[in-house]
């Protein structure tokens, strides 16, 4: 005991500390970060899916930022795939920078999938604020698209769904942490992107809407975009409207929705929504002169009061929820039965839908 | 006194006082009087013994009427005790026995007593002059920039080989009593041989000797410090050194500057935020960077992450290898630009900081992000306007980097608050450290 000091032993007791890092120790470059997921139905096999992990290659230099690799391994179940795709890459496979999450259409339009929904919200590293998409034609063609100027891989999707890039009207864009919220909840149903892979680039411009289980019904852009309107989350957009022989096209800086669920006593229920709606005139077939603008409100008005009122009776025919109307009523309403009362409700009750234009100019100085 | 009493002291000082070079001791003679005196001649100023002893003494020819200039004269004190005596003339003063008494003439040489250009604590406006090594020089410029006659001055001496001379000043309106005796009886409990200078009581504060953060303030400038004393603060002189002891300091008073009060309003806010958040740069950023590339990569954005990554990808060591051999590097710059001689301590930072740093990327020992991250450490560590501070700082931060290796993030963390727990346990003579409010002048 005598061959150290009081301090020898002390940094030798370090020294030796510094030898042991624990398993959570692991440097960054000894680390394979996983940027997005793809889920597909498994074709010509036994097992059911096919799941793809896009891993971004770092390089030391600056001259192909783009690199990626994607490994893909047919199982079960996520988690047996990811540890057989493990077995494929030399470093620790890291989930903690998997921002998009693409599940193929296949996948959703089938039931039975809650495993692999919730897998990622059970994940630790997965992060909450993954994005969740549906993939057109597969999830692996969306992973293997390479858009030209991408500074990282799938950063072209991150900047998409995210809106820090391209802010358009015709994306409705969802967290998994949300998703798995929706999936849950009575009241509000999932609501997912569609991405169509083309050869160098995507088309995000349709929506899938869930029930609880799977994918329903799919909108067309301009009813996506409408329903963005109601969700209140994009107001740059477009509208085009046709009055007599002139077709104007309104660009809009404001988009304001407001809803309410009336249950008057006796009658039946109904749900006002209001919309307000302001912007300038973008396109005119022919001349606009500035003291005609409220007719051309006025006709807009009437058009959007239809365009929102067909999507709603899509959606309610359909018997999903992505705005939350059962929410709504579920949190004004403290009966025991009350979700009971909305599922009667919801089915036949009416939308009264008005919308508010209002157009500040033509544009142009006369 | 009578003849023989004079006769044996004189006797036992002579003895006591070993014989030198410079040790005089010799009598003048005129017709009426004569008188002897002892000193040591390189301590003493010979013009002050020449003027004021001599010329009177050959002047004025009546034995008695020389006795009383004696008596009278500003410069003399009585006999008190032989070790007194002793004392005071290895400090300089000459020992004078003229008939049957014994004088002590202070002809202490006030050598070194030019005013310094502040270095240490370089402002850009205001008073641009520190303190001299000189007491006297010293203690007149603080009292020309404080003229309260208020001022109290205590001396006494610390040390018991050195036996240097040091001022206790304060505004006895403005300090708090209490921390005035506290302060006497911590000087009073001083064991140490040699004292040379008031960074001495860094240490010798703490009882092991051992202490990490500084709970005084050493400054150079006479503004501070009678800025200092008018916040009823307790300022320290030794005797021999150019820097003041400002007592009790709390951390606000490390991470203030001079400049502060010479700079408006919010350019003074702005400089103090800046240099706390250098302070928070510089205690966490190398154990932030392990703990965040080696545990939790989730917490960069994924273009940074996979940026470092790429950067990493020809690091064979650990990041916290890596780290450690770079602050290596930077601490041994540091040390270095401080031994090198003025002319040549540009070239060594910039072989250094340039070409070293440059070199190691390349050579693929760390990566891009590490030299920037030593060079921010560096650079912040350097804000804190109190160099004892800056100094503690960068030992500190070594503590966060072994937390952040072996815990991660969760280290990082917890020894961020170890050492805030530490800092508030801390106390400069009653002051808590990490107090806000300055003490408060007392309403006597």
């Amino acid at each position: 005991m005598k061959l150290f000091g009081k301090w020898g032993w002390m940094v030798i007791i370090l020294l030796s500390i510094f030898l042991l890092n624990g398993c959570g120790f692991k440097d960054i470059d000894k680390r394979f970060f996983v940027v997005s997921i793809g889920v597909d139905i498994a074709k010509n096999s036994p097992k059911k899916y096919l799941v793809s992990l896009k891993f971004a290659v770092p390089s030391p230099s600056k001259d192909n930022p783009n690199e990626f690799a994607i490994v893909s391994e047919s199982a079960d179940s996520m988690s047996e795939a990811v540890r057989i795709i493990k077995t494929k890459v030399d470093k620790e496979v890291d989930f903690s920078h998997a921002k998009v999450i693409v599940l193929s259409e296949d996948v959703v339009k089938e039931k039975g999938n809650a495993g692999i929904y919730y897998w990622f919200s059970r994940r630790r590293d997965i992060q909450g604020i993954a994005w969740t998409a549906i993939a057109k034609p597969s999830a692996l063609a969306v992973l293997k698209v390479n858009p030209k100027g991408e500074s990282m891989p799938s950063n072209a999707l991150l900047l998409s769904l995210g809106k820090e890039g391209s802010e358009t009207p015709y994306v409705i864009s969802e967290f998994i942490f949300d998703m798995k919220y929706k999936l849950i909840e009575r009241g509000i149903d999932p609501i997912l992107p569609i991405i169509e892979a083309k050869k160098d680039h995507f088309e995000i411009n349709t929506v899938g809407l869930f029930n609880k289980s799977r994918m329903m019904l799919t909108l067309n852009p301009e009813e996506t975009k409408i329903l963005n309107f109601l969700r209140g989350r994009e107001e740059k957009s477009a509208s085009k409207v046709t009055k007599g022989n002139t077709t104007i096209v309104i660009d809009t800086h404001k988009v304001k929705t407001k809803y309410k669920i009336h249950t008057p006593r006796g009658k039946a229920p109904f749900i006002k929504v209001n919309v307000s709606v302001e912007g300038t005139l973008e396109e005119a077939t022919r001349r606009v002169p500035n003291e005609n603008l409220s007719t051309y409100e006025k006709a807009t008005e009437k058009s959007l009061n239809r365009e929102v009122e067909k999507v709603l009776v899509k959606i309610q025919k359909a018997n999903l929820d992505p705005i939350g109307f059962g929410l709504r009523y579920r949190s004004r309403h403290f009966n025991n039965d009350d979700w009971e009362q909305w599922k009667r409700i919801y089915p036949a009750i009416t939308f009264k839908v008005k919308t508010k234009v209002q157009i500040a100019d033509t544009g142009l100085i006369e | 006194m009578a003849i023989n009493q004079v006769q044996s002291i004189k006797d036992s000082l002579k003895n006591k006082i070993r014989p030198a070079e410079d040790v005089v001791f010799k009598e003048f003679h005129t017709k009426e009087k004569y008188i002897e005196a002892l000193y040591i001649k390189t301590i003493s100023d010979e013009t002050i013994i020449q003027d004021k002893l001599l010329k009177p003494f050959f002047e004025i020819s009546s034995p008695d009427l020389f006795l009383d200039y004696l008596q009278s004269s500003p410069l003399v004190i009585s006999f008190e005790s032989e070790q007194k005596s002793l004392d005071e003339v290895i400090k300089g003063t000459a020992i004078l026995f003229y008939q049957n008494s014994i004088f002590l003439f202070d002809s202490k040489v006030d050598r070194n007593n030019s005013v310094l250009d502040t270095t240490v604590e370089t402002t850009i406006q205001g008073p641009q002059s520190g303190f001299s090594e000189s007491l006297p020089t010293n203690l007149g410029l603080i009292r020309k920039r404080y003229p309260q006659t208020s001022l109290n001055v205590e001396s006494t001496t610390v040390g018991t080989v050195s036996k240097t001379d040091v001022m206790i000043i304060h505004d006895a309106m403005r300090a708090d009593p209490d921390t005035v005796t506290r302060i006497k009886q911590f000087l009073a409990s001083i064991d140490v041989h040699m004292f040379q200078t008031g960074e001495q009581l860094l240490d010798i504060i703490k009882k092991s000797n051992r202490a990490l953060v500084p709970v005084m303030l050493v400054t150079e400038r006479p503004d501070r410090v009678a800025v200092n004393l008018a916040a009823g603060k307790i300022i320290i002189l030794v005797s021999g050194s150019p820097f003041a002891v400002v007592l009790p300091t709390v951390m606000k008073d490390f991470m203030s500057s001079m400049e502060d009060i010479y700079q408006t309003y919010w350019v003074t806010k702005f400089l103090q935020i800046l240099r706390y958040i250098g302070f928070l740069t510089s205690l966490v950023l190398p154990g932030l960077y392990v703990a965040v590339t080696s545990y939790n990569p989730e917490l960069f954005r994924v273009q940074l992450a996979l940026s470092i990554a790429g950067s990493r990808m020809s690091v064979p060591y650990p990041s916290f290898i890596e780290v450690l051999l770079m602050l290596f590097m930077m601490e041994m710059l540091t040390e270095a630009s401080i031994r090198l001689p003025k002319a040549i301590g540009p070239t060594a930072t910039t072989v250094g900081g340039l070409i070293l740093g440059q070199a190691a990327t390349e050579a693929g020992l760390v990566s891009n992000i590490m030299i920037i991250i030593t060079s921010s450490v560096a650079i912040s560590n350097f804000v804190i306007p109190i160099n004892a501070f800056s100094f503690t700082l960068r030992i500190m931060k070594y503590f966060v980097l072994a937390l952040g290796t072996l815990f991660g993030l969760v280290g990082v963390v917890v020894g961020f608050f170890m050492l805030i727990a530490y800092m508030v346990k801390l106390d400069s003579f009653g002051e808590p450290f990490l107090t806000l409010i300055q003490s408060k002048p007392s309403k006597e």
